[in-house]
């Protein structure tokens, strides 16, 4: 097998059908940045996810004197007994890791901190109107519901939030946006397997004279083959550059800047380099399966 | 070399076989001329000598290979013991008369080396000599058929396919063309010509196997093209 021949009649073929050439190059490129993005999203979730699940709680907040919740009209705000027996409830949940008692003051100074800069709001607000809360951690929290609904209507408990449903919006949209990328990535990915049948097929039409020739003097099939499958592979792979550099700048530019605001999770660029690869592989294989398939077709061996 | 033994070939769209129970024995080192007018059956032989096509019925060998048997993987391999040469003689006309020659044996991975010692060789034996780096359309018909000569014969094969060589040549540039093949005859290779052209069978007196709508009406040692054309 002599590789300069190949690869002077994949250059030939490549510089012939130039246009058809880029046309697959670009299409091959977005398709394959889309896929990497929607694979850095799914990494990114997890790790968001993992970082999250520590930090979530569930709050069972308690009545205060003068509540504005129904469960605590009439009552004069919680009282010992009922605080004690609602911590002895939730301790003896299964799926309760932890429970901790916040009390006003402390809710108060945390309510300060987070409102550092809102005078406005920090002179209206008096620590006897913050709410006594239990906060309760879980060990899964994907199993909060058994401990909402037991809690909900408990005596003494003014409203029960779950921080996990609210994060959960949130991760939500991040999956729809990682559906949508992958299915454009999909169709992307078929319009160039079409791409590049028909760039083989041109190819193998221009140079239907060297195959005749190459056939009647007894070339091997895959010697005949390998020119049109390499201008596959050399297009599926410049496409695939295009893409790693796609990826790179959406790791900077995109992931880096809202993960700043989001969660200290920032994307490695190990696994930048895992989905650079796995994408460029995927585009080369496709390049190689729909040149084979065109050839089949269109090269009579 | 080749033996037919009751071959038929019917094509798909055409209910008059193409070759009708054909039998036939071409030995070693042998010149047949193959003759019968246009439609007789002549290329469709030379076709399933290559595997090119396949038979209905019958069976081929080739080279002592039964060809039914012949993987489709192991079909390259038989080529490149079967030299080829046609009417149009397919040159690439990109590659100039040496490029053209070393092509057939570039594709079959043969060192390079080897075909800087051997494609001049042939170049020199089809009478080409010093017209190495002309390219074909810098040649007349009758060279272009050489290069194709010289091609078909660069890798020594046993037989030697002719599809009508002089088709498009004038008759006086013929006989040069004849001489090659028999000179490359002459090295133990068996030829196998199918023809139109009378005088050349005539002036040869070879063996002439006659197809008529597909059957061998006449296989004659040292023959003539006939009185009926």
């Amino acid at each position: 097998m002599r590789a300069n021949f190949i690869f002077s009649e994949v250059w030939i073929g490549l510089r012939r059908n130039l246009t058809m050439t880029i046309a697959v190059i670009v299409t091959v490129a977005i398709g394959m940045a889309l896929l990497g993005v929607g694979l850095m999203i799914n990494s990114q979730i997890s790790g968001m996810k993992d970082h999250w699940s520590d930090k979530v709680e569930v709050s069972v907040f308690l009545c205060k004197k003068n509540d504005a919740f129904p469960q605590c009209k009439g009552s004069g705000g919680v009282n010992a007994q009922e605080q004690a027996a609602l911590k002895t409830q939730i301790e003896s949940m299964p799926q309760v890791e932890r429970v901790e008692f916040e009390d006003a003051a402390k809710a108060y100074a945390n309510f300060r901190a987070q409102n550092a800069g809102n005078t406005v709001m920090l002179s209206a607000i008096q620590v006897g109107d913050m709410p006594e809360s239990f906060r309760v951690k879980l060990k899964d929290p994907d199993t909060y519901g058994a401990v909402i609904d037991s809690l909900k209507g408990a005596a003494g408990v003014s409203n029960v939030v779950n921080q996990k449903a609210i994060l959960e919006n949130f991760f939500g949209l991040l999956e729809s946006l990682r559906w949508a990328a992958l299915v454009i990535a999909v169709i992307l990915v078929f319009a160039a397997a079409l791409l590049i049948g028909n760039t083989v097929r041109l190819s193998a039409y221009n140079r239907r004279r060297e195959t005749g020739i190459m056939r009647l003097v007894g070339a091997s099939n895959l010697y005949i083959q390998l020119p049109f499958v390499m201008e596959g592979v050399i297009a599926g792979l410049l496409g695939g550059v295009v893409a790693a550099l796609l990826l790179i700048i959406s790791k900077v530019f995109l992931f880096d800047k809202v993960q700043a605001y989001l969660a200290n999770t920032p994307l490695t660029w190990e696994t930048v380099a895992t989905v650079i690869t796995l994408t460029m592989v995927i585009g080369v294989v496709i390049c190689v399966l729909a040149s084979f398939i065109t050839l089949r077709r269109y090269l009579r061996v | 070399m080749i033996h037919f033994d009751n071959v038929t070939k019917v094509y798909a769209n055409q209910n008059r076989p193409a070759l009708d129970h054909v039998s036939v024995d071409v030995d070693k080192g042998e010149f047949v001329f193959l003759v019968g007018p246009s439609g007789s059956g002549k290329s469709t032989f030379l076709r399933l000598v290559l595997k090119e096509e396949r038979p209905n019925s019958g069976a081929i060998h080739v080279a002592g290979k039964d060809l039914a048997r012949l993987s489709n993987f192991k079909i390259p391999h038989l080529r490149r013991r079967i030299g080829c040469v046609f009417q149009d003689f397919r040159l690439l006309p990109n590659k100039n008369v040496y490029e053209n020659v070393a092509f057939a044996l570039e594709v079959i991975g043969k060192p390079r080396r080897f075909i800087r010692k051997v494609v001049p060789e042939v170049v020199e034996l089809v009478g080409l000599e010093g017209k190495a780096h002309r390219m074909p359309d810098e040649l007349s018909g009758g060279e272009q058929q050489r290069v194709a000569m010289a091609r078909a014969f660069v890798n020594r094969p046993m037989i030697l396919l002719a599809d009508e060589p002089t088709g498009n040549i004038d008759p006086a540039t013929s006989i040069g063309i004849m001489k090659v093949l028999d000179r490359i005859n002459r090295t133990g290779t068996t030829v196998v010509m199918a023809t139109h052209d009378a005088a050349i069978v005539d002036s040869m007196r070879k063996r002439v196997v006659e197809l008529e709508d597909g059957k061998i009406v006449r296989d004659q040692s040292r023959g003539v093209y006939g009185q009926a054309y």
